[in-house]
């Protein structure tokens, strides 16, 4: 299985306080992870390092074997458009923008021609259940169906990782279920997919499950192969 | 670039309030500044343009500057105004006998057009029982059309009736208001300081818009003045018309050097109209100026406040993968273009205000009398109006989208989690 992302030794302190300490993570290409952890247990912290949102303290990144350097900061930009796709517990859909231009934002900066692009974020609306809403404002759409377009758009310019932080936080148990649904189906298409929950029960659908606890990653515990 | 134009444009149009506020901040800037700009040069171009018509372009005279203000310029230069009161007359020797000679000599230059000599002199005009003191111009009308426009200001244009009468004279507009004179054909007796009088016939009115000269001006054959000024083929002043206004000054010290005259250049005479002007347009442009930064700060506050409000956008930008540059252009982008179509909207309404003042009917009476306003429809004013709004907008964009930049996206996913 080749690596996709690998954390060595990756420390985080903001000030005085170490949020993340000697974190060792291999992700490999295919897995269906889940990150558990109590509130502030540096969940969202390890996910912005993955993510190269933020600058470790110490300890190296590696992407698909290349290890980041982080003052090469327009080369990062250039690995977060093209290698992952975020997904939030908010949606973060820009207000002023419809459906298909929200999922077009990330294709049009990777030098997608606006034509190809209309189709593709077309064909991924579709494919998440939002066919003939493309033109629509995010406002005029449903808290699960903005979910569904802002994972869209994670997968605009398919991604090596999917990234998401509690992505079912502030959705109804229906829509939870759609979002874990969406997930599960991409994992079977051979995606990678990393994503923090507070639910128990969602973790029960992965492969693989880390436990969190003040900046450590307690456990790892990686479980049978399965229909998610 | 592709990216930017996408998101820019879109936003600017999606919220279409906050643009065209901004856009007309910007417009009304610019188009203050066209307005201004040509009716203000417009002014001064017409006041020189008609002071240059009349005023011949070099006048070769009898030094008749006191010897105070010699030594005082000396020191100083031309370019510095000033007066002396109290200075004590002196004997002027105010003699060129050998005009003739000298207009021969300079007919010759190819830069210079025409050459006419002047006798002046003052004189109380009589009218009825009103008087007025009045400057006496003595002139040869074949050579004075050749070294001035004096036909275009001479009302029915009977410039050569100068010739065949001998005893006509040619009358200030405003003269002969004051006079009471309305109709041509009337009798005034002209008095010389040296005790001459002298019967004239009003032929015509000399209308050239400048109050000063409409006032005092009075034209009429230069044999007949150096007649009763008792001054016989002599005269006090020779105009010359040159090929090109702005070499009227070293065309006035080459004639110097010939001749060993005074000669004085239109930008000489007219030194503290000009300076005034100097003064003028600095106001002018101080008080645009000031619209113009009213105007930045509009775009300012807007890329401000666009940005405050869209620091979760510019946060999930970011996370997708742009670049500090390119929040950067998007917001500086979206400044440009507020100031570019707040320019051409500038630009449409400083040609509606130009036209509105062309088509305003008053009659100013001052320093220059016109019919409306004189204008300066130069294009190059809409050009630098354009060009303003472009530097000021890219100023007044560039620090909010800095700050722009400078946002860190996870500040922002952290605290609206
Ligand atoms: N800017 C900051 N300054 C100081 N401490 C911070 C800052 N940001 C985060 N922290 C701390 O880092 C720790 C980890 O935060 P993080 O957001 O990663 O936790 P989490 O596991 O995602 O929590 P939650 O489940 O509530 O989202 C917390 O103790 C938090 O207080
Ligand atoms: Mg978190």
């Amino acid at each position: 299985m080749s690596i996709v992302i690998q954390l060595r030794d990756i420390s985080k302190k903001i000030r005085d306080e170490t949020i993340l300490k000697n974190i060792n993570l291999s992700i490999s290409k295919g897995e269906f992870i889940s990150i558990i952890g109590p509130s502030g247990s540096g969940k969202s912290s390890l996910l912005y390092i993955l993510g190269l949102l933020d600058i470790p303290s110490s300890g190296e990144v590696y992407v698909e074997g290349e290890k980041i350097e982080f003052t090469e900061s327009s080369k990062i930009a250039h690995f977060r458009n093209l290698k992952f796709g975020f997904v939030f517990q908010f949606h973060y859909l820009i207000a002023e923008f419809s459906l298909l231009e929200n999922v077009m934002v990330p294709m049009v900066k990777a030098g997608i021609s606006r034509e190809d692009a209309k189709e593709k974020a077309a064909l991924l609306l579709q494919k998440l259940g939002l066919g003939g809403k493309e033109k629509r404002k995010p406002f005029q759409i449903s808290g699960g169906e903005q979910q569904r377009v802002a994972i869209a758009r994670a997968l605009a310019n398919d991604p090596i990782l999917i990234i998401a932080d509690e992505p079912t936080g502030n959705l109804d148990s229906k829509n939870t279920a759609i979002v874990m649904d969406i997930f599960c189906k991409l994992h079977m298409e051979g995606k990678t997919v990393i994503m923090v929950t507070h639910e128990i029960e969602l973790t029960e659908r992965t492969e693989r499950i880390v436990k969190m606890l003040d900046g450590k990653i307690m456990e790892d515990l990686e479980l049978s192969k399965k229909k998610c | 670039m592709n990216h930017i134009f996408f998101v820019t444009l879109k936003l600017l149009f999606e919220r279409k309030r906050q643009t065209l506020v901004a856009i007309i901040g910007v417009s009304i800037g610019v188009g203050a500044f066209i307005a201004m700009a040509s009716l203000m040069n417009g002014f001064q171009k017409y006041f020189i343009e008609q002071a240059l018509d009349l005023n011949a372009h070099v006048t070769l005279k009898i030094k008749d500057e006191p010897d105070k203000e010699r030594i005082l310029r000396k020191v100083y230069g031309d370019n510095v105004s000033f007066s002396i009161f109290g200075a004590k007359p002196k004997e002027l020797k105010d003699k060129i006998i050998d005009y003739k000679f000298l207009i021969k000599k300079f007919e010759k230059d190819p830069n210079i057009v025409g050459i006419a000599p002047h006798l002046t002199g003052q004189g109380i005009v009589r009218y009825g029982t009103v008087d007025k003191s009045a400057t006496l111009v003595g002139i040869d009308p074949t050579l004075e059309r050749r070294a001035s426009v004096i036909d275009k200001f001479i009302s029915n244009k009977k410039l050569d009736v100068l010739i065949s009468d001998r005893d006509s004279i040619i009358i200030g507009k405003l003269l002969a208001r004051d006079l009471g004179i309305d109709e041509m054909g009337k009798k005034v007796i002209i008095t010389t300081p040296n005790g001459i009088t002298h019967l004239f016939k009003v032929v015509d009115f000399f209308d050239s818009g400048i109050t000063m000269l409409d006032q005092t001006r009075i034209y009429m054959n230069l044999k007949t003045l150096q007649t009763i000024f008792n001054k016989p083929n002599e005269v006090n002043e020779i105009i010359f018309r040159v090929k090109n206004v702005y070499q009227a000054n070293e065309i006035a010290e080459k004639i110097k050097n010939e001749t060993g005259y005074y000669t004085e250049s239109w930008q000489k005479a007219f030194r503290n109209f000009l300076q005034l002007f100097k003064i003028q347009n600095y106001i002018t442009y101080m008080i645009v100026f000031a619209i113009l930064i009213v105007s930045a700060f509009g775009i300012f506050n807007i890329i401000m406040m666009t940005v405050l409000e869209k620091k979760r956008d510019i946060a999930i930008l970011k996370a997708l993968g742009y670049e500090n540059k390119d929040i950067i252009r998007i917001f500086v982008f979206h400044g440009v273009t507020i100031g570019f179509l707040g320019a051409l909207l500038g630009c449409l309404l400083g040609y509606g205000i130009q036209e509105f003042l062309a088509s305003v009917n008053v009659s100013v009476e001052g320093l220059v009398r016109t019919k409306g306003f004189a204008l300066d429809r130069d294009p190059l004013y809409f050009i630098y109006g354009v060009l303003f709004a472009f530097v000021f907008s890219t100023f007044a964009a560039f620090y909010p989208s800095y700050k722009a930049s400078k946002l860190n996206p996870i500040d922002i996913f952290r605290s609206s989690a």
